[in-house]
């Protein structure tokens, strides 16, 4: 916990200062992007990491997020720092209704029901042409109004701010919300669903929680998304996005705050790294998926806790069985 | 009034192409308690097979058929002794993710070597017309739909009557119980899985002779598999054919007098109806509810 928080701080200082050192605007642009799907892999990672169930719906929230801050700025004139908080709250109502139906199933059922609800709010999205402009996508999204005459740099440095803004805000919830009450728990929920029952748990409402918090986050970063890339289309609610957050919350180990980021940072950079090989960066990404799950199930997080204090965590003790002794 | 008989007619045709793909899916769940999220891309596979076979090499449609179906059950074995033996007992989760990486690289490695163009697969059959009363079909078509009929009689006739169908029943119904009867498990659960692989690649091959196929078709026929086994019940036999004619009856009619934009919606809305009103499914009869 105490490192947990040390480390979420010092990350934080070195990304205050990081536009003050980088006068280079694709730079810039890169650690927006990682900023975003900070926010993004968090966000799923209450609900993969905290619920222990398997969303690969989450794309619904960013899509609705998204959609929500590009139509109040398009049709209503809503300047941004009204459009991305109601971009979040709109997310978490349909977080909560889509979460009171979908969090009774779980297992494979879950995953399906969760895909099933982000494809419906997709093939809207494209097939709703007076309300969402269908398949051309809403293109001109307002940018803010004090950017009207900042240099390219600056506005990159406002965005940046701005999306770091939002990353502390939601790691500052996802961190109360994990070492609440609240968040144990839905860890509990998580580690034996039986036990949580008969201590007086009810699992629903913990996990509606975290959902209900989770599509919130994805709201917001679906709002600042639709304001800084300017275009929403109907690809906010495709599975590249959910490809993406899915492999940073493995890579980075589902069930920390500091995994996701560091899934967030890795993966935003390979695929910057690996443009040239577009087409195969996508196999790759698959391979990884493959990669992980067979030999690195906690992630890399889990993998660093483990090497840091062995037979502390029994979570990854699964390929040290000999160490589990000193848990008790 | 007289296009209702037409929409039946051609929601049953491809409502057996759900029904044969999804049998798949349901066997191995059903079997193996594996949710094989790579179900639509070994069906894309069967139909790039298929094209490669019949087009590319110019061989008849049988044949084709008959090497598409060697070389995907070998595929689907290897899947099985090297991805999904090694999370087997893991509980569902790691299978998810690791079938949901298998198909991410599936389909995208199919992306990069064939590209994006439609395939066709050379049927054995001429596209001529046949009219039966008020509905006209193709004889490809009708041809198509008897060879899904045959091929799921085949499947059931493998695990009622077969040593290795009795195993597989075996396996299911208590794996350890069967490795003490000398049960090799292992190799019934690969016999499963590949299994399952020809069904959904036979499906994949078998439709692209009717409509072209293409390699990002995948993700669609997943989705729409899991539609019909959510619908007719995880592991369900009767279910996987009775629900698939559905889908296929419900997505023509709503085409047909609705719009045709939107019917892929239709298949989500019953996911979404069944899930919450029979979440086991209308042929279910195992209730593990928690």
């Amino acid at each position: 916990m105490k490192i947990e928080r040390n480390t979420l701080l010092v990350l934080g200082l070195v990304a205050l200062v990081f536009p003050l050192l980088v006068g280079n605007q694709y730079l810039l642009h890169i650690g927006v992007m990682v900023l975003l799907y900070a926010i993004l892999a968090t966000s799923l990672n209450l609900i993969v990491g905290y619920v222990g169930e398997f969303s690969l719906g989450h794309t619904a929230f960013l899509g609705l997020g998204a959609y929500t801050a590009a139509l109040l700025s398009l049709r209503l004139g809503w300047p941004v720092w009204a459009t991305v908080p109601v971009a979040g709250v709109v997310s978490a109502i349909f977080g909560a209704a889509i979460g009171a139906i979908t969090l009774r199933l779980r297992g494979p059922y879950f995953v399906i029901i969760t895909l099933a609800f982000a494809e419906v709010l997709r093939l809207i999205a494209n097939n709703w042409v007076d309300f969402t402009n269908g398949p051309m996508g809403l293109s001109g999204v307002a940018q803010p109004a004090l950017l009207a005459d900042a240099s390219p740099l600056m506005a990159k440095r406002f965005y940046f701010y701005l999306a770091l803004a939002l990353t502390a805000v939601a790691l500052y919830m996802a961190y109360r919300f994990v070492y609440s009450n609240n968040g144990r728990a839905a860890v509990t929920v998580r580690e034996n669903r039986f036990v949580a029952q008969s201590v007086g748990i009810r699992p629903f409402v913990y996990a509606m929680r975290a959902f209900v918090l989770g599509a919130f986050l994805a709201g917001l970063a679906g709002g600042f998304y639709a304001h800084y890339i300017t275009f929403v289309g109907a690809n906010v609610f495709g599975f590249a996005f959910m490809i993406s957050m899915i492999i940073m919350v493995l890579i980075g180990g589902k069930g920390t705050l500091i995994g996701p980021l560091l899934g967030a940072l890795l993966v935003t950079l390979l695929t910057e790294y690996l443009r040239e090989l577009q087409e195969l960066r996508l196999s790759l990404f698959g391979l990884i998926v493959m990669a992980v799950v067979l030999f690195l199930p906690n992630g890399l997080m889990g993998f660093l806790n483990h090497r840091r204090e062995p037979g502390e965590r029994d979570g990854a003790d699964r390929t040290a069985p000999g160490t589990q002794g000193g848990t008790a | 009034m007289d296009m209702l008989f037409q929409f039946i007619a051609n929601g049953l045709v491809s409502g057996s192409f759900y029904a044969l793909s999804a049998l798949g899916l349901t066997l191995i769940f059903g079997l193996m308690r594996v949710v094989n999220f790579a179900h639509g891309e070994l069906y894309m596979l069967g139909g790039v097979m298929g094209w490669l076979t019949t087009t590319v090499l110019g061989l008849n449609f049988f044949a084709g058929l008959a090497l598409t179906i060697l070389v995907m059950g070998a595929f689907g074995w290897l899947a099985d002794r090297f991805l999904i033996e090694r999370v087997r007992d893991q509980g569902e989760e790691p299978s998810i993710l690791l079938t949901i990486g298998l198909s991410i690289f599936l389909t995208n490695t199919a992306l990069l070597l064939v590209g994006t163009a439609p395939l066709n697969v050379e049927g054995p059959l001429p596209n001529k017309p046949v009219f039966l009363g008020p509905v006209v079909l193709t004889e490809l078509r009708l041809f198509a739909v008897a060879a899904c009929a045959a091929l799921i009689l085949a499947a059931h006739l493998v695990i009622r009557y077969t040593r290795l169908g009795r195993a597989m029943r075996a396996t299911f119904q208590d794996a350890m119980a069967a490795r003490l009867a000398g049960i090799n498990t292992a190799r019934v659960y690969a016999s499963t899985f590949a299994l399952g692989t020809i069904l959904a690649a036979s499906a994949g091959m078998l439709l692209g002779s009717i409509y072209s196929t293409h390699v990002s078709a995948g993700g669609l026929v997943s989705l729409k598999a899991f539609v019909v086994v959510i619908l007719g019940g995880m592991g369900s036999f009767a279910g996987a054919i009775v629900g698939g004619l559905i889908l296929g009856v419900a997505e023509a009619l709503w085409g047909g007098y609705i719009s045709t934009g939107t019917v892929d919606i239709i298949g989500f809305l019953i996911v979404i109806l069944t899930l919450i009103f029979k979440p086991y499914g209308l042929f279910s009869t195992q209730v593990e509810r928690a």
